[in-house]
């Protein structure tokens, strides 16, 4: 069984939150025929492509002795299980029984399924417990959607805890500090003054006396799925089209690790968006990297308690927010 | 090009939107136009300008025209 009611609080807290969707690998590590072994909020899956191309997902475990699913074979609509060749369709029904045709596990829907989508080079999987198994409604991020918007994902793995992930994004400040050495956020005031503002999604945390300079804003919404969105001023050499924003999602995929994904996001169309796109992929990712791995290094180096001793300020009132907030949906969804 | 989507722990790789190693002739560019887009303006008539100005010019040697670069980096930026 997967993702049971009966986990405690500190457990869903250090794997991530059921009853909602999750951000789980980028659409091309699913190949069509291939299959993609995943870990997301400690338990494994497997996703595969059916023979149209849609996808599913499925526990990554035969119901019949345990084996993974993912050392099997791709049958186009379901897979075989490599041990005993039982046969599992997309929606967790055993198909076929090969060793023992007309066995009772024949027809049973025995593997837990997650619905799943694909959203700008994501795949979304809906994380339901047992008693939640059928998918909440999700808004997506509207720079995804917006047609007059173009983004560009970026995913990378992380050793760090889904929390410190989430934590560093409802933490503005860091980007006068930690990226003060980068192509976007070498200005702006190392002193500032924030608030918190309330949306009918979640919430702004955001300074009180710059805008447009920094990483000076960040809007944590929780639309199904959590992600946030920020706005980052480029230097001139990027051309026209103002500040790039980004879409940034976490994925837990245990205690100790997390998928980061961030969608760099720009307001642009004809060719001032074929001139950024051209930019981006010549030269301007490779920066965009070099900010990400000043997180990563940063958030890797962080000791696993180092959220028990601290000594907060009002920089880290969205933080505290966010924990309170996280806390709180662990406390209501374990047993 | 390749690209390690297989499974491997972690997954860290620089260039995610990447069809292929740019050109000498792309990364020429792609400077170039960098250095235009901070010096001139973002107009497109300043582009045109600025890129002929340094002589930096299409892949076939011709000047630029607002056309021909709106093209190219249609074809570049797809």
């Amino acid at each position: 069984m997967t993702l049971s009611t009966s986990a405690t609080a500190d457990h869903i807290y250090a794997h991530g939150l059921r009853n909602q969707w999750h951000a789980v690998v980028p659409s091309r590590f699913v190949a069509p025929g291939g299959m993609r072994k995943v870990t997301a909020l400690g338990e494994q899956w497997l996703l595969f492509r059916r023979s149209d191309g849609t996808l599913a997902m499925l526990a990554d475990r035969c119901p019949h002795r345990g084996a993974p699913l993912s050392l099997g074979k791709h049958l186009g609509d379901r897979v075989a299980c490599w041990y005993h060749g039982v046969e599992v369709e997309t929606d967790g029904t055993v198909s076929s029984v090969p060793g023992l045709p007309g066995c009772n596990l024949e027809g049973k829907k025995l593997v837990t399924s997650l619905p799943v989508r694909e959203v700008s080079g994501a795949v979304l999987a809906w994380f339901g417990d047992e008693e939640h198994p059928e998918p909440g409604e999700l808004t997506l991020p509207d720079p995804l959607t917006d047609p007059e918007v173009d983004a560009f994902l970026c995913y990378a793995e992380w050793n760090v805890p889904w929390r410190f992930a989430m934590e560093n994004l409802l933490d503005p400040m860091h980007g006068a500090f930690l990226h003060h050495e980068s192509h976007t956020m070498f200005e702006g005031d190392t002193t500032a003054k924030f608030r918190i503002r309330e949306t009918d999604r979640g919430y702004f945390f955001e300074k009180t006396d710059q805008r447009g300079v920094n990483f000076d804003w960040v809007e944590l919404c929780r639309t199904g799925a959590d992600w946030v969105d920020l706005s980052i001023p480029y230097p001139p050499s990027a051309g026209p089209g103002g500040p790039f924003g980004i879409v940034g999602m976490a994925c837990p995929v245990d205690e100790g690790r997390t998928g980061v994904f961030f969608w760099r996001y720009r307001r642009v169309e004809g060719w001032q968006r074929d001139s950024w796109r051209f930019l981006y992929k010549t030269l301007i990712e490779q920066r965009h990297w070099d900010v990400l791995e000043q997180d990563r290094v940063m958030l890797e180096a962080m000791p696993a308690d180092a959220d028990q001793h601290e000594n907060l300020y009002q920089h880290d009132l969205g933080v505290v927010r966010l924990r309170r907030l996280y806390r709180t949906a662990a406390e209501a969804q374990s047993a | 090009m390749t690209d390690p989507v297989n499974g491997a722990w972690p997954y860290l790789y620089v260039h995610q939107s990447r069809t292929h190693e740019p050109s000498p002739y792309e990364y020429k560019l792609a400077a170039t136009l960098e250095q235009v887009f901070t010096q001139e303006g973002h107009e497109l008539a300043d582009v045109v300008r600025g890129l002929n100005a340094r002589q930096v010019h299409a892949a076939d040697g011709a000047p630029w025209t607002e056309e021909s670069f709106r093209a190219e980096m249609n074809r570049l930026g797809a």
